[in-house]
């Protein structure tokens, strides 16, 4: 879905992205993480085509970057920017969701009820001003304007920020079900740990330029060496069952590492009665 | 101690909007304290520090009900010039808030614009830029930083000034996870050095629940917590349904209690969280 051979971006001298190399395939979920700066916004520009790589080559479905306007891809790839006033046109919520359907040759009818089924989930007034929207309420407009597009490939940077817990869980989950029944491919900038563990099985940590780690989330949660490089902490449950001895994936989450302490204590105390 | 916040029933709806931003908020806060505030999109938080700052209702324009006073000062009758001397404030919608094109003229202006005495400066420059870990951007355009990089730029504007009062709204929304960590560290430094007084509107929880002292969660234009963080995280139900969640930490220490495992208070940290399991297993 996403292949990136040897990319590197420069501006006059300065290299914002250096020799990137990866491959995401149909239906991956990923992670993007790394310290402000580090080149996260940058590589999603590219990989979307926005801005064209100084050496390497980007190929999206088997198409190069170079070659397709990012109109064409527009239609197959959903993009949301660092901040979401950017992508708001519309002078109600309602037209923000439909706008450019027609253009992607979906019909008057499926149109309108792929907008009123996302109003439902959106649950605010369609008749409202985006931008007189608190920020937490432009960002759901913001990623709602995307789904109704229905994308095979989903590039989010940074879509939680500006959410309340509640709307965060809402987001991820509906990213997730995309995802999981449709098969959209998902490529995520978040500094949030708790969230990469929780949604995205696979996590890019990028430092000055650089993709300095690419694994399973889990695993990468547990080299706090690396972490600590590209300023990131990791998810506490996960910090926890490093600090108490436990192997990596046994419990990193609240539910697990409770489960583990009772089977301990439980344990413990049967040894302590054959005694 | 004289309330250096005063919110007296505190009632604000914008210009053609149906329902009240602000609805009833009662709140007396004393100088020197660090308060976080939390809670749904909507809840009403920014049009809070609009009204501390006194964007509300002077710039953000609508029915204004009830007294405000910040720092001697009535939010209503003063200007927003005036109040702007004692509360520093950093905004959700960072872009807006940018007057200079340069990273280095941005902490500059905000310095000049207050009197600081001119000897000091270039000093303070230095260390905002230095505190913020963005000396290397001091001459770059701000257009053309990344989003956390302008961030950081505006905090370092408004730690340069020390206010007396700090208002953040979601000022680290874009940081990385080590640089909120270290903004969190600056704001005590200020709030200990120089009893400034906090107000950190967040949706990271656990960094709340490290540095602020008390807790305000807001729900539909209403305070409808307000006590310790610890206090708030004994009802982990009710703050999931106005949206808040608790970090992890406090999770597991109520599927422990579920358990019959462990009966103290919620840790808040992972340092209490470890001595709570080893506690449970011993
Ligand atoms: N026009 C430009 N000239 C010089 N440097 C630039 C330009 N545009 C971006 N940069 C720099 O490129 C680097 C990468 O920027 P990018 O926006 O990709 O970072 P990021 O990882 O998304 O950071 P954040 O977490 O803060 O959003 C930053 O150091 C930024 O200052
Ligand atoms: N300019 C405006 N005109 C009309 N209504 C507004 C305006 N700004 C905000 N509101 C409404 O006032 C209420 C409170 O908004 P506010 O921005 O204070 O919420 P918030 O708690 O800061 O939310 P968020 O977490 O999303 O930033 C919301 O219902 C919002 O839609
Ligand atoms: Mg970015
Ligand atoms: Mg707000």
């Amino acid at each position: 879905m996403i292949l990136l051979e040897n990319v590197s971006y420069a501006i006059e001298s300065r290299e914002l992205i250096s020799g990137a190399s990866l491959r995401i395939g149909q239906g991956e979920f990923a992670a993007l993480a790394g310290e402000n700066g580090a080149g996260k916004s940058t590589l999603l520009k590219l990989i979307m085509g926005l801005i064209k790589p100084t050496r390497g080559d980007i190929l999206i479905q088997g198409a190069s970057t170079r070659d397709r306007k990012v109109s064409a891809l527009a239609r197959t790839v959903g993009y949301l920017f660092q901040n979401p006033d950017r992508q708001l046109f519309g002078a109600t919520i309602r037209q923000e969701l439909s706008f450019g359907l027609d253009f992607l040759g979906v019909s008057k009818s499926d149109a309108e009820s792929r907008v009123e089924e996302t109003l439902g989930w959106l649950k605010l007034d369609p008749d409202r001003a985006p931008l007189s929207l608190s920020r937490g309420e432009r960002q759901r407009v913001a990623l709602a304007s995307l789904f109704v597009r229905r994308p095979s490939l989903l590039l989010l940077d940074e879509p939680t920020t500006g959410l309340d817990y509640r709307e965060c869980m809402q987001m991820m989950n509906t990213v997730a079900r995309l995802n999981r029944e449709d098969g959209v491919t998902v490529l995520m900038i978040t500094h949030d740990m708790e969230i990469a563990l929780d949604f995205a099985p696979r996590m890019l940590t990028l430092s000055g330029g650089r993709i300095i780690a690419d694994g399973s989330t889990r695993e990468l949660m547990r080299d706090e060496a690396m972490l600590k490089r590209a300023s990131l902490i990791p998810a506490q449950m996960v910090a926890l069952a490093r600090r108490l001895g436990l192997a990596p994936g046994e419990a990193d989450d609240a539910d697990s590492l409770a489960e583990w302490v009772a089977s301990s204590v439980k344990g413990g105390a049967q040894r302590a009665g054959h005694t | 101690m004289e309330p250096i916040i005063l919110l007296e029933d505190v009632s604000f709806s914008y210009e053609g909007a149906s329902g009240r931003a602000l609805d009833g908020v009662r709140l007396s806060i004393t100088p020197g304290e660090f308060v976080g505030v939390i809670g749904p999109a909507g809840a009403g938080k920014t049009t809070l520090a609009h009204a501390l700052s006194g964007v509300t209702p002077h710039v953000r324009r609508g029915d204004f009900y009830g007294a405000a006073r910040v720092a001697g000062l009535d939010t209503v009758s003063s200007s927003v010039a005036e109040l702007s001397k004692t509360v520093g404030c950093v905004f959700q919608d960072i872009e807006s808030q940018f007057v200079t094109t340069m990273v280095e003229d941005e902490i500059l202006f905000a310095l000049e614009n207050f009197s600081v005495p001119r000897d000091e400066i270039p000093s303070r420059v230095d260390r905002a830029l230095n505190d913020l870990d963005i000396a290397d951007l001091r001459l770059r355009s701000i257009s053309t930083l990344s989003g956390g990089q302008k961030q950081k730029v505006a905090l370092a504007a408004a730690l340069a000034l020390a206010p007396s009062v700090l208002v953040l709204d979601e000022a680290t929304g874009e940081l990385d996870p080590a640089s909120s960590v270290q903004v969190f560290e600056l704001l005590t430094q200020l709030q200990r050095e120089r009893g400034a007084t906090i107000i950190v509107i967040e949706q990271k929880i656990m960094l709340l629940c490290a540095y602020a002292e008390r807790l305000l969660v807001m729900d539909q234009g209403r305070v409808v917590i307000d006590g310790s963080v610890r206090r708030a995280l004994e009802q982990p139900d009710r703050l999931l349904a106005l949206g808040v969640n608790c970090p992890r930490v406090t999770t597991l220490a109520a599927r422990l209690r579920e358990k019959g495992l462990y009966h103290g208070a919620p840790p808040v940290s992972l340092d209490e969280a470890e001595a709570m399991v080893r506690e449970a297993l011993a």
